[in-house]
């Protein structure tokens, strides 16, 4: 039986390619994900816990109490090599002729075992009055860098001192890189800048050292101390979890989209070994009249699968790890989720092999009991298409319904409390029986389209009509693997362009201004005039200064505002509320500390002047904001203390930031710049990259759901055979018959698109509440472009689906109605 | 309608005379070489107009083929057919496809209705492929002649085999095609339902001068039939002026069928 498989497969291998190409395209989405997934991991490891990878044992206080005294203790330990306390300094840090920023100095290890750090150009410190400092920064050696000592109770400079550029580090793929600077010196230096104890102690076994013995051996020399020793790995692995959550949620996401696509080539698959098993009808009699038995049969179906299904997802497996490959080398290090050459662990080729062969093993089962019901007689009478009678359908559907309304309360109820999870889960449970009421939803859809159809398109139109209608099981199977990549893709578009507005939106509200400049003296007045001049700079309006003296009698820093300016500049005052003439602004803090209620009468002085103001209780602005003209007249000569500035839209914001702070520190040295430009800028990036995934997937499932639509037509087809004979005997010509197969293509592909669309953007704006219900403004916003562009691409694909199986028909003899009698 | 006769360069201009449907040298070779097999050896038959003819002939004498060829369903190797005053064997797919919608109506034996249209629209299918509407009163008459009034919007699953005929029948007469090809038309039913079916198709021969041409391997068929031409090994042999079923059945045995 076994040569008779082989000699199937073999004879059908086009048809199988067809099968196998889903199958590559699910598992090596699968392993795809899962290696990428250990790669993000590895990566990592290296850059997030490089300090720890390369030592033997970790040492740490968990009281945070001091480690020094123990530095001498574990020395002396046998098996140990040497022991390197950690030590940080918070300082501030100028590089020539810029503004000064927070640098973090870390200790260089005076053992060269324990030194993790990656020079790429110059060396590492050697002697105090030396600094090695973090990429990216735009020091470069050699250098002189400004350092403010600071007091870490007070922040007040303490002494200042300058330190000499050694060498550069390389931080890549080490998230905290790019939030604050970092720098390395020796630890004598480290010290004199003001460092802590060290908390945690890193040491290095000696040569033929067991690291698990070196771990108990630490453990036990410090018995009865608060402390936790750990292996390097360990210790790696806990820095890494500390900054992992949401890379840990990505790949969830991703596997989500893998299990669509196993489920998407799990139906084609099933439909494709069904097209085998009905062309092959005569060929399985035959088999039964000269002896096999009906479990022959099904084994020799089943095998057929099994070396399918098993070759398929080796390739796949290969392609996916290649796919991984091609975008660990695409995103590489310098992006929120660092990648660095594959890391392909073997759970990930198991679970490829494993999903990709199962998926095509219980899809066959169904064609498998189709084959055993060729009975020994088929091979000697016409074929006769007996309609396949759905069974077990009320119990599918009952438990679809009970799903798709239990899911839906579970979603409501995520909608009503702002939470993903319960949404998640009803989404997942209502979506399970979305697809298992297709089967009863969808029939009556195709059919109720066709009939507009039939109307619209004549006599292929309603013979397309008929078909597509006539075997409702399969009609509906089809149009689930299309429905499904569909629906996910919708609800993807839908979801990312609703978090994109609402994020937007609540970025605008806390963050009005795009760039604030701030000084804590006065900003030069030609200042202003100067950045605006900045390439990607919109516009600007500065905020004048002054102490005044409140209700409390206390001296009050406030700032004077002119709305009209403000206004153009800001990107939403919906949190920063603009004083009128005689009226003040009042944050939060400052009512509360002058017992002022919103509509209160505040009088303000200054020296000799003094004006009654009406206050405005709310906003997030830092300090009470003043009428410019009212300040002024308290204050004539206010300086500028604060400018806001309105970038241009678009890709330059970056290099326009670059060129204010750089204007900013030369014009006034002690002034700061902040702006959430850069953020806004970084949200769009991983939302654009996100809709770019989206797209990729919509490519899977659109490919996948596209061999099933042909499959199903090349069935329809072969099945069909006498009827299509008849056809052209009758009259109708080949290009009226590759019509007839495009409008049943469309008529399937064009339902489960806009059902797809349908359902899909519910769950889209479903997700978007549940996970943004939190924030205070949730925009819906739906794409309708994209969404259109959704069933335009679905439905063209099914339309494309038809080309080969529409030729086929075309081919096919009038004679065949007669002569397959 | 008016068929306009087509004349080649060259050749003789196409006879025009009585024949609905005429072979010359007519032959049919499946395979090449060695393997060869002449389903039809060189055939020349005449049908006339508004005649009722039965091909008969042992299995494997090419009645089949001969049938296939002369409608336009299979191309011939070599030889000429005519239908009227035009030659099919000259005609590609496509052209072939409208004649046969437009001059020819067919009747085969099983598998004759499309499963999706109901009885009306499968009658009105071959018109409407060609982008025609049936006569009205012609419609009616043929359905009533064939008794299917009450039938039309019955499906073919909901037809008995008789029924089902009746059906292909009305579809064949209602274009007034040129020639009626029938293929085995009772070889799926009962005697009763046979019979039925051949008084209609004699019928529609004696009352509307339809020409038809069946098909048969049944000598009881074949004595329905105005005339009988017998095929053996892809040649004629023999003709029957007026069968009757002894008389078929007397000639097959000459033949060893």
């Amino acid at each position: 039986m076994l040569s008779t498989t082989l000699a199937g497969l073999r004879a059908h291998l086009p048809r199988l390619v067809a099968a196998t190409l889903a199958v590559v395209i699910a598992t090596a989405f699968v392993a795809a994900t899962l290696v990428l997934n250990e790669t993000a991991r590895a990566t990592l490891l290296r850059a997030a816990g490089a300090q720890y990878v390369g030592a033997d044992a970790v040492v740490t206080a968990r009281d945070g109490g001091s480690l020094a005294g123990d530095v001498a203790t574990l020395t002396a330990l046998p098996g140990v090599a040497a022991v390197d306390p950690t030590a940080t300094a918070d300082v501030q840090a100028a590089l020539p002729g810029r503004s000064a920023a927070y640098l973090q100095v870390g200790s260089v290890a005076a053992d060269p075992e324990l030194r993790w750090q990656r020079v790429t150009a110059g060396a590492l410190p050697d002697r105090p009055g030396e600094l090695a400092l973090g990429l990216p920064t735009d020091a470069e050696v050699g250098d002189v860098v400004a350092v403010s000592v600071l007091d870490p109770a007070t922040g007040d400079v303490t002494a200042t001192a300058e330190a000499t550029v050694t060498g550069l580090v390389d931080l890549a793929g080490d998230p905290a890189a790019g939030v604050y600077a970092h720098g390395y010196a020796v630890p004598a230096q480290v010290s004199a800048w003001g460092a802590t104890d060290p908390t945690e102690l890193r040491v290095a076994a000696a040569p033929g050292t067991d690291p698990a013995g070196l771990v108990a051996t630490v453990a036990a020399a410090l018995d009865g101390r608060d402390v936790t020793v750990s292996t390097g790995e360990e210790a790696a692995a806990s820095a890494v979890a500390y900054v992992t959550g949401n890379r840990l949620a990505l790949t969830a996401v991703l596997l989500v989209f893998a299990t669509v696509a196993v489920l998407v080539a799990g139906l084609v698959i099933a439909n494709t070994l069904a097209v085998l098993v009905a062309q092959r009808t005569r060929d399985l009699a035959l088999l039964r009249c000269v002896g096999a038995t009906s479990r022959q049969v099904r084994r020799s179906v089943l095998a057929e699968a099994a070396v399918t299904g098993l070759v398929a997802s080796t390739v796949g497996v290969g392609a996916g790890i290649g796919l991984a490959a091609v975008v660990s080398a695409l995103v590489g290090t310098d992006s929120p989720i660092p990648l660095e050459g594959v890391t392909v662990p073997l759970y990930a080729v198991a679970a490829g092999l494993a999903v990709g062969t199962l998926t095509t093993l219980v899809a066959a089962l169904g064609p498998a009991r189709a084959a055993t019901r060729v009975a020994p007689l088929a091979a000697l009478r016409p074929a006769d298409p007996a309609p396949l009678r759905s069974r077990g359908g009320l119990l599918r559907f009952a438990t679809g319904l009970v799903l798709v309304l239990g899911g839906s309360a579970l979603m409501a109820l995520g909608v009503v409390m702002a939470q993903i999870y319960p949404a998640l889960a009803g989404g997942a449970a209502s979506f399970l029986g979305v697809v298992l009421l297709a089967q009863r939803a969808v029939p009556p859809v195709v059919a109720a389209a066709g009939r507009a159809l039939g109307r619209a398109g004549g006599l292929p139109g309603r013979l397309a009509a008929g078909n597509a209608s006539r075997n409702p099981r399969r009609t509906a199977a089809t149009a689930t693997a299309l429905l499904i990549g569909v629906t996910l893709t919708t609800a993807m578009v839908v979801g990312a362009a609703s978090t994109r507005a609402t994020a937007q939106a609540g970025l605008d509200s806390a963050y009005p201004a795009d760039v604030e400049i701030g000084a804590y003296g006065e900003l030069p007045s030609s200042l202003l005039p100067q950045l605006e001049e900045v390439d990607g700079v919109a516009g600007g309006t500065a905020l004048a200064g002054a102490d005044l003296t409140g209700p409390d009698g206390q001296p009050t820093w406030v700032q004077g505002v002119d709305p009209a300016d403000a206004g153009a500049v800001l990107r939403s005052t919906a949190d920063l509320p603009l004083p009128a003439l005689g009226e003040v602004v009042l944050p939060p803090w400052a009512a509360e500390v002058w017992s002022v209620r919103d509509g209160d009468e505040v009088t303000l002085t200054a020296g000799a002047n003094s004006r009654t103001l009406t206050a405005t209780v709310g906003g997030d602005a830092s300090t009470p904001l003043l009428y410019a003209a009212d300040l002024r007249g308290l204050v004539p000569d206010a300086p500028a203390a604060t400018l806001w500035l309105r970038l241009a839209d678009g890709d330059g914001q970056r290099d326009a930031i670059a060129e204010v702070t750089e204007l900013t520190g030369a014009a006034a040295p002690d002034a700061y710049v902040t702006g959430l430009a850069s953020e806004r800028a970084a949200i769009d990036q991983v939302l654009d990259a996100m809709l770019l995934v989206v797209t990729g997937l919509l490519g899977v499932a659109v490919l996948i759901a596209l061999i099933g639509v042909g499959n199903t037509l090349a069935l329809s087809v072969v099945e069909r055979r006498q009827e299509n004979g008849l056809l052209r005997a009758l009259g109708l010509t080949r290009g009226q018959m590759r019509g007839l197969l495009a409008w049943e293509a469309l008529l399937v592909a064009g339902v489960a698109a806009v059902l797809g669309v349908l359902v899909g953007g519910a769950y889209g704006l479903i997700g978007t509440a549940s996970l943004l219900g939190g924030q205070d403004v949730v925009v819906v916003d739906v794409p309708w472009v994209q969404v259109g562009g959704i069933v335009v691409v679905a439905t063209v694909a099914g339309l494309l689906a038809s080309v080969l199986p529409a030729r086929r028909a075309a081919r096919t003899a009038p004679v065949a109605a007669i002569a397959a009698v | 309608m008016s068929v306009p006769v087509m004349t080649v360069p060259g050749e003789p201009p196409a006879p025009v005379s009585s024949a609905a449907v005429r072979a010359t040298g007519l032959t049919k070779v499946y395979g090449s070489g060695e393997t060869a097999v002449h389903a039809l050896a060189g055939v020349d038959v005449t049908f006339e107009r508004g005649g009722f003819t039965a091909i008969m002939g042992p299995s494997g004498s090419g009645k089949s083929t001969l049938m296939h060829c002369l409608a336009g369903l299979d191309a011939a190797t070599s030889g000429q057919v005519w239908l009227g005053g035009t030659e099919l064997t000259r005609l590609r797919d496509d052209q072939l496809t409208r004649l046969r919608r437009e001059r020819i109506g067919f009747v085969f034996q099983a598998f004759n209705l499309l499963p999706v249209l109901d009885a009306r629209e499968n009658i009105v299918l071959p018109m409407q492929l060609a982008g025609r509407r049936p006569d009205p009163a012609w419609f009616d008459a043929v359905v009533a002649r064939l008794g299917l009034r009450e039938r039309l919007r019955h499906r073919p699953s909901e037809l008995s085999g008789g029924q089902q005929q009746r059906v292909a029948i009305a579809r064949a007469l209602l274009p007034r095609p040129d020639v009626v090809f029938a293929d085995e038309p009772t070889g799926n039913l009962d005697s009763r339902a046979g019979a039925e079916v051949l008084d209609l198709l004699r019928s529609s021969v004696r009352e509307t001068g339809q020409t038809v041409v069946m098909v048969t391997h049944d000598p009881t068929a074949a004595s329905y039939a105005d005339r009988v031409v017998l095929l053996a090994d892809g040649r004629p042999a023999g003709e029957i002026d007026r069968p009757t079923a002894a008389s078929v059945l007397e000639a097959l045995r000459g033949l060893g069928g």
